[in-house]
């Protein structure tokens, strides 16, 4: 048992030494969210605009300024801001821009006299969104996003470079598929369109009034479960990518020639990559929660990146068993999580996936926990209400462990090392 | 003591260990010598409990590895052919995950580093990542971790392949401090210099058997050699053999105008008494020679190959 923690330990340490690899992990699905709040963003060309109209009834320099400032940018992206005058009003009632933005008479004299300067907005009663929170969340969107994106394409290159240094191939694989995955996710842009629409009527329900910028948070709420899902899924490659090295490497074999059990060095594995896995899932969706994502009860949700993080360590242990080289287990391992990923709702948002892919989405770590999170995010509900998710997860995940643990024991003993 | 009886191994067709029996007695430096391919890493992987042999025993102080794998692990340090670390730890890392996994802890722990390091000479780049080390560096951590539970057997597979000839003389130098220090040394090698130089007894392995066992004199008369004498000079063949007669104590193994090989017999009169003879300024002989017997010759006398391919 000594022998276990000691390795776990170890394990560990190597993950903390090695912050390249974590920010990789963390950064993809980050970086691919990121890209998913562009496709709303660049939606304006598919015409979904968010239009405000600004209204000066101030009329002086700084008023001229803040007005300027907010319709005359470049690259504005989703957000459409219009200076009119009265009849604003009147396009506000009609539905035909989100928000009204009313520079009132005496604003200047008001900020410049240090007394409080308020600036009116009104909403487009039939969208619940309050127009300085979308404006504030799309601008911040347009801005930070674009460039964002602007980079990532470029620097997925270097990110590859970067890792073939660092690392034996895989990360470079993982390199190059995120720039498939990047790729992709353009194709099915057409695809993700819809649900993100259908968001503003989620977020309706909520009638949050509050600063929060709603429609950043409901973007992130579709999209980075699915994604943080697979981002566990690479956690979990990466860690049993460690088994494969250590027996490649002759580690495996000075392991064993320690006082150091086949079952306590195959259980340490099995602790490391589900606490690796879980580590980093768990650090993606508190990274959610401060981009402003509502995960849910804190029980439902440590359930859920509990019982998902053992269904991924599962799957990837499984996977490495079945083959008897590092290459071929990231090869294995590459196409099986990207096919999950693809039919099992870490792309294309699970309301949006086509029905005859159900019973294959059915069978994967990302459809079920994804699920989960959508019952918890969207539909609000508690800890009960993922009970069969969590029950699927853990349940599969062990036995998937148990299976992929008793080969790899097997091959041991059989002198495989 | 450590005590290999009648081990076997094969893989599918391959008998890779077949039937090989040896003893290392304490604080000896045993030498296992054999080309690539020999079984060599295959024996190491037995007596060290990782690979469980098809026939034969394993005895470390009369326990059997297989039967008590826990205690008997615990003599052992075992450092392998592949240099296993972690290059993305430091080195101390590395040797706080490999004492721990001997139970140490805490300040005896702290020590048995310091220590390890210190010997191998690397307590200045404790801190660094093995990344950054040289092929030799890396040798030479490979070799501490082995070390770093103070195990009364070192088994040490090829521990010198792959690094330049200094950074070879200094882990020869480590494993003679080590086995000076008490320590009971098993080592593997391919290269004839090295069992010459370090070893006590040497076990000369092929295809999975031994073919000899012995301290370096042992062997080298086994092969029926004494020291071989290259003689040059203006001398004919038929006026050397005649003057070789009256000589006893070597047999001449090649005779040309020119040129004779001869060999010495060890049981004959010494160098001293020979060398004037064959100097003589009669016989025109300018050039004497002397080879001292070697392991390679021993190895082509009893396989009929050089170790070297
Ligand atoms: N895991 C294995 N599977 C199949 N053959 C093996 C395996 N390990 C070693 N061999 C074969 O056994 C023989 C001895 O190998 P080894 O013990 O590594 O030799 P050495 O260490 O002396 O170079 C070789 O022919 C090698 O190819
Ligand atoms: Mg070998």
């Amino acid at each position: 048992m000594a022998a276990t923690l000691a390795i776990v330990r170890r394990d560990l340490v190597r993950w903390a030494r090695n912050p390249g690899r974590l920010v990789l992990l963390l950064g993809m699905p980050l970086a691919l969210a990121a890209i998913f709040a562009l496709a709303f963003g660049t939606g304006g060309e598919a015409g979904l605009t968010v239009r405000v109209l600004v209204i000066d009834e101030d009329g002086t320099a700084l008023s001229e300024f803040l007005s300027g400032a907010l319709g005359s940018q470049e690259d504005t992206g989703p957000l459409d801001v219009e200076i009119v005058g009265e009849e604003g009003r009147a396009m506000i009632e009609r539905g035909e821009a989100s928000a009204l933005v009313i520079i009132p008479e005496g604003f200047t004299d008001a900020f410049l006299d240090g007394r409080p300067a308020t600036l009116r907005l009104i909403k487009n009663p039939a969208e619940q969104f309050l127009p300085q929170a979308v404006e504030e969340a799309l601008r911040a969107a347009a801005v930070v996003l674009s460039q964002a994106s602007r980079t990532f394409r470029d620097e997925l290159a270097e990110f590859s470079a970067m890792l073939a240094a660092d690392h034996s191939p895989d990360p470079v694989a993982i390199g190059a598929m995120s720039t498939r995955i990047a790729a992709k996710l353009q194709t099915v842009e057409p695809y993700l369109f819809p649900p993100v629409i259908e968001l503003e009527t989620i977020s309706a329900d909520g009638g949050d009034e509050s600063d929060d910028g709603p429609s950043m948070q409901a973007v992130l709420s579709l999209v980075l479960p699915g994604l943080a899902v697979l981002s566990l899924l690479f956690f979990a490659q990466a860690a049993t990518r460690d088994v494969m090295e250590e027996r490649e490497h002759g580690l495996l074999r000075r392991l064993l020639s320690a006082p150091v059990g086949t079952g306590e060095y195959l259980l340490a594995k099995c602790v490391s990559v589900v606490t690796v896995s879980a580590l980093g899932f768990a650090l993606l969706i508190g990274i959610g929660r401060l981009a402003g994502v509502a995960w849910g009860p804190p029980v439902a949700v440590i359930g859920l990146v509990l019982s998902a993080s053992i269904a991924a360590s599962g799957l990837l242990l499984l996977l490495v068993s079945l083959v008897s080289s590092e290459m071929a287990a990231n090869a294995l391992t590459t196409i099986v999580v990207m096919v999950s990923a693809m039919v099992g709702g870490s792309f294309v948002p699970l309301p949006a996936l086509p029905d005859f892919l159900l019973p294959v989405a059915r069978l994967t770590v990302n459809y079920w926990a994804t699920s989960g999170f959508l019952v918890l995010i969207r539909d609000g509900g508690g800890p009960a209400d993922v009970v069969p998710q969590i029950g699927v997860l853990a349940g599969g995940g062990l036995a998937m462990l148990a299976v992929g643990a008793f080969r790899l024991a097997r091959r041991i003993r059989a002198g495989d090392v | 003591m450590l005590s290999v009886r009648d081990l076997a191994k094969r893989f599918g067709e391959i008998r890779a260990v077949d039937g090989i029996s040896f003893d290392v007695q304490d604080g000896e430096i045993f030498g296992l010598l054999g080309p690539n391919g020999a079984g060599k890493t295959t024996t190491i992987s037995m007596i060290s409990g990782v690979l469980a042999p098809d026939g034969g025993q394993v005895l470390v102080d009369g326990q059997d590895v297989w039967a008590r794998p826990k205690q008997v692990k615990r003599l052992l340090g075992v450092v392998p052919q592949e240099i296993a670390v972690y290059e993305d730890l430091t080195a101390r890392d590395n040797l706080v995950f490999w004492a721990s996994l001997y139970g140490l802890r805490g300040a005896q722990r702290r020590a048995a580093i310091d220590r390890a390091l210190e010997r191998v000479g690397l307590a200045d780049r404790a801190a660094d990542r093995v990344r950054t080390f040289s092929g030799g560096m890396k040798r030479r951590l490979n070799l501490s971790m082995g070390l770093i539970h103070e195990p009364k057997f070192l088994l040490l597979d090829e521990p010198t392949v792959g690094i330049d000839p200094q950074a070879r003389l200094a882990i020869l130098e480590i494993v003679r401090e080590v086995a000076a220090s008490g320590t009971t040394v098993l080592y593997t090698t391919h290269y004839m210099d090295e069992a010459e130089k370090l070893c006590d007894r040497v076990a000369i392995i092929d295809h999975g058997r031994i073919l000899a066992t012995g301290t370096l004199d042992e062997l080298t008369r086994l092969a029926g050699e004494g020291e071989l004498l290259r003689l040059t000079g203006s001398f004919t063949a038929d006026a050397l053999r005649e003057r070789l007669g009256a000589l006893d104590g070597v047999e001449p193994r090649r005779l040309a105008d020119g040129f004779a090989l001869l060999a010495r017999r060890p049981d004959g009169p010494g160098l001293a008494q020979l060398l004037p003879r064959l100097l003589d300024a009669e016989a025109g002989v300018d050039d004497v020679a002397i080879q001292r017997p070697s392991l390679e010759a021993v190895f082509i006398a009893l396989t009929g190959r050089a170790l070297r391919d």
